[in-house]
């Protein structure tokens, strides 16, 4: 590709993003789908053909800016987010927006950006490429709860950024360096500088991760989004900031508390969601969780274990906001209250969403089974057993919703009649490639094993682990139908932890309309009104009386005075020369008759 | 054959039968599977994975609705009020 043209050995794959990305609205038609598509397919090859090795570095005022930092961490997170980007594109090429194309371009080029970053700055300047690109996916869905989520979903992370950038200026102020370091977080809180900067830092990155009580954006925001934005979506922000934070807090243990709080909170939230894209957002969220908690843990099979679970995920999570993206573009909605009985008009959507449910559920022969079992089985390793039991649960807890409750009431449940069609090709397309990812990992895993950042001793297909799975799961299936009754679901959302910051937005608001305003009017306005406007009118009318009883007058009384003295003058200006000669004679004798008598 | 056969013809009383049929060979055949590894006292507990997925399943769907009911779950112009 073009590193070979050139005879270059890095060549940043973001740049087919972020620079071909501009191309797209020059283009029409079918050139312009089989130019978006050959962009995301040279990005991919970038990621195969690249030399692990540093790369890329500038000088930019006094620091050394590095685009490059290939390893392979890195290079694993790059596949998976270029082949992302494929799918993703494949799914969406029928849209006719050209923004909503750039979004995704900016946002998939953003996130390749983050993992290739060697130092904090250019890591932070991708982190806010991402966020402002991506939060176009959810305003051109062009409703009004969109726009909404949207804003609120901006509001978090440049609040995320923020805290993030606060965190980078506290680390170059102590250290003098700006190259992303290995920096884990011990203890609960910040003791001194250094732990400050690595705290905010950590905070700037559980943000992007939804770790809860900083979560809510995501589950706000994502099922906002179009169809096709929110399979993007599900794809990159959550998963670059769990490569952050293995890059950057790997064996912090506060994570391990709030990665296994995450998986059951997101599990607890699932059960009551009716809004189909929002219960696998509050998936995501439970996923994420295994992945937070294995970067607390830090062993090296707890790497491997995130790595390969973050790989997977974005694979069967897409695949599921595919499904369901389908779904809400057939019929209109995504509500599991307003839908059921579709299998007899959507069959295929139905197998490709049931691949990505037994997948994400870890069920044996998908790809969730040999990602997340290497995530428990190091916690198990390490003898974390609370948080082992922990993760069991919610694991039972995702087949339950994912794989039971969604195709169950989608496809399934109370035969609504809605008339539906299964979707264009592309977006059809783009599940089939899904799916067999899905499958073909979970039976094929040895390749993924070996793009893995350590060494892997592990093995999946255990007799016993195979059973302790099936087990799981499938009594599992039997709870879901023995408890089927409770499961039904009404028009109803949940309060998330925005509530605080919603309600006090509106309690703020009305705070500055009512009583602030008030206090405006009624107290300062009447303040200001006694001791500085009327004491100032006062001094202003005294001004004016001195200025017209007492100026004026002198000017007038002088013009009075003049006039008179002009008039009386007038009566000797007769025009007559001869009198005029005598009052010079006058004048004359008086000035001689004063010269003689006076001395 | 097409697809939407195939799945009504799944959806019969003679496939629930061979459904649990399965569920109590899992059972069964856990006490004779090899073990190994051990790291979890569950681990040497014929079953207990089956009963902990059982449980778990009616923990989550029962302990969620029940908070849900009782803190959570408000109508959907909740925020708009």
């Amino acid at each position: 590709m073009i590193s070979e043209i050139f005879n270059i050995e890095f060549f940043h794959p973001s740049a087919y993003y972020i620079i071909g990305g501009l191309l797209i609205p020059l283009l029409k038609g079918r050139i312009k789908q089989g130019f978006m598509l050959l962009l995301t397919l040279l990005a991919f090859f970038a990621v195969v053909n690249m030399p692990l090795g540093v790369y890329g570095i500038y000088e930019f005022l006094n620091w050394e800016l590095t685009f490059g930092h290939v390893d392979k961490l890195s290079k694993v997170f790059a596949y998976i987010f270029t082949i992302m980007g494929v799918i993703g594109v494949i799914y969406s090429i029928h849209v006719k927006n050209d923004g909503e194309h750039l979004a995704a371009f900016y946002y998939i080029g953003g996130s390749l950006g983050v993992t290739f970053a060697g130092d904090f700055l250019t890591l932070f300047l991708f982190w806010e490429i991402m966020a402002f690109s991506s939060v176009f996916l959810v305003w051109y869905r062009k409703i009004p709860s969109s726009v909404d989520s949207g804003f609120r979903y901006l509001l978090w992370h440049v609040l995320g950024g923020l805290i993030l950038f606060s965190g980078i200026m506290i680390q170059y102020s102590v250290s003098g360096d700006l190259s992303i370091q290995y920096l884990p977080f011990h203890g609960w809180w910040p003791t001194d500088l250094q732990s400050l900067a690595t705290f905010l830092i950590l905070i700037g990155f559980i943000i992007n991760a939804a770790v809860p009580p900083l979560g809510a954006w995501l589950p706000d925001a994502y099922p906002a989004a179009t169809v096709t934005g929110a399979v993007f979506m599900s794809a990159f922000t959550t998963k670059t900031a769990v490569y952050a934070l293995i890059r950057v807090c790997a064996g912090s243990e506060i994570l391990i508390v709030l990665g296994v709080v995450m998986a059951i909170y997101g599990v607890v939230y699932a059960v009551l969601e009716n809004d189909v894209r929002r219960l696998l957002a509050y998936h995501i969220i439970s996923q994420v969780g295994y992945m937070v908690a294995g970067v607390g843990l830090g062993t090296q099979m707890a790497i491997n274990g995130v790595v390969a679970h973050a790989f997977c995920h974005i694979l069967y999570k897409s695949l599921l906001f595919m499904g369901t993206g389908s779904v809400l573009y057939a019929t209109g909605t995504a509500k599991l209250s307003e839908l059921g009985g579709l299998y007899k008009t959507m069959p295929r959507t139905m197998i490709y969403t049931i691949i990505g449910g037994l997948a994400i559920s870890a069920f044996p022969l998908f790809s969730g089974f040999v990602s997340k079992s290497m995530t428990l089985a190091a916690f198990s390793e390490e003898h974390y057993m609370w948080a082992f039991m922990c993760l069991m649960l919610a694991s039972a807890g995702t087949f339950l919703h994912t794989g039971l409750k969604v195709p169950y009431f989608i496809w399934f449940g109370k035969d609504r009649g809605i008339k539906a069609k299964e979707p264009p090709w592309n977006m059809e397309l783009a599940m089939i490639i899904g799916s067999l990812f899905c499958i073909g990992l979970g039976i094929f895993y040895k390749p993924l094993y070996a793009l893995l950042p350590y060494p892997v001793h592990f093995e999946p297909y255990t007799a016993y682990h195979t059973w302790e799975t099936l087990q799981l799961l499938l009594f599992t299936q039997l709870g879901f139908f023995l408890l089927l009754k409770k499961l039904w679901c009404a028009n109803t959302i949940s309060m998330d932890t925005d509530w605080f910051p919603r309600k006090g937005a509106k309690v703020f608001m009305w705070f500055i309309n009512k009583p602030l305003a008030s206090l405006e009017y009624n107290v300062i306005g009447e303040c200001y009104e006694f001791i500085i406007q009327k004491p100032i009118l006062r001094v202003a009318s005294w001004f004016k009386w001195v200025d017209t009883v007492i100026v004026d007058r002198i000017f007038s009384e002088i013009a009075n005075l003049t006039l008179m003295w002009s008039r009386k003058l007038q009566a000797i200006q007769s025009g007559q020369i001869q009198h005029y000669a005598m009052i010079m004679v006058a004048g004359v004798l008086t000035v001689i008759f004063i010269g003689i008598i006076l001395p | 054959m097409n697809l939407i056969e195939i799945i009504d013809k799944l959806r019969t009383q003679k496939v629930k039968k061979f459904a649990y049929g399965l569920l109590v060979l899992l059972i069964l055949v856990d006490f004779i599977i090899p073990r190994h590894e051990i790291h979890f006292f569950g681990d040497k507990i014929p079953g207990f994975w089956s009963v902990f997925g059982l449980i778990s399943c009616a923990l989550i769907i029962i302990v969620s609705k029940w908070i849900g009911q009782l803190w959570l779950m408000q109508d959907e112009d909740y925020y708009d009020k």
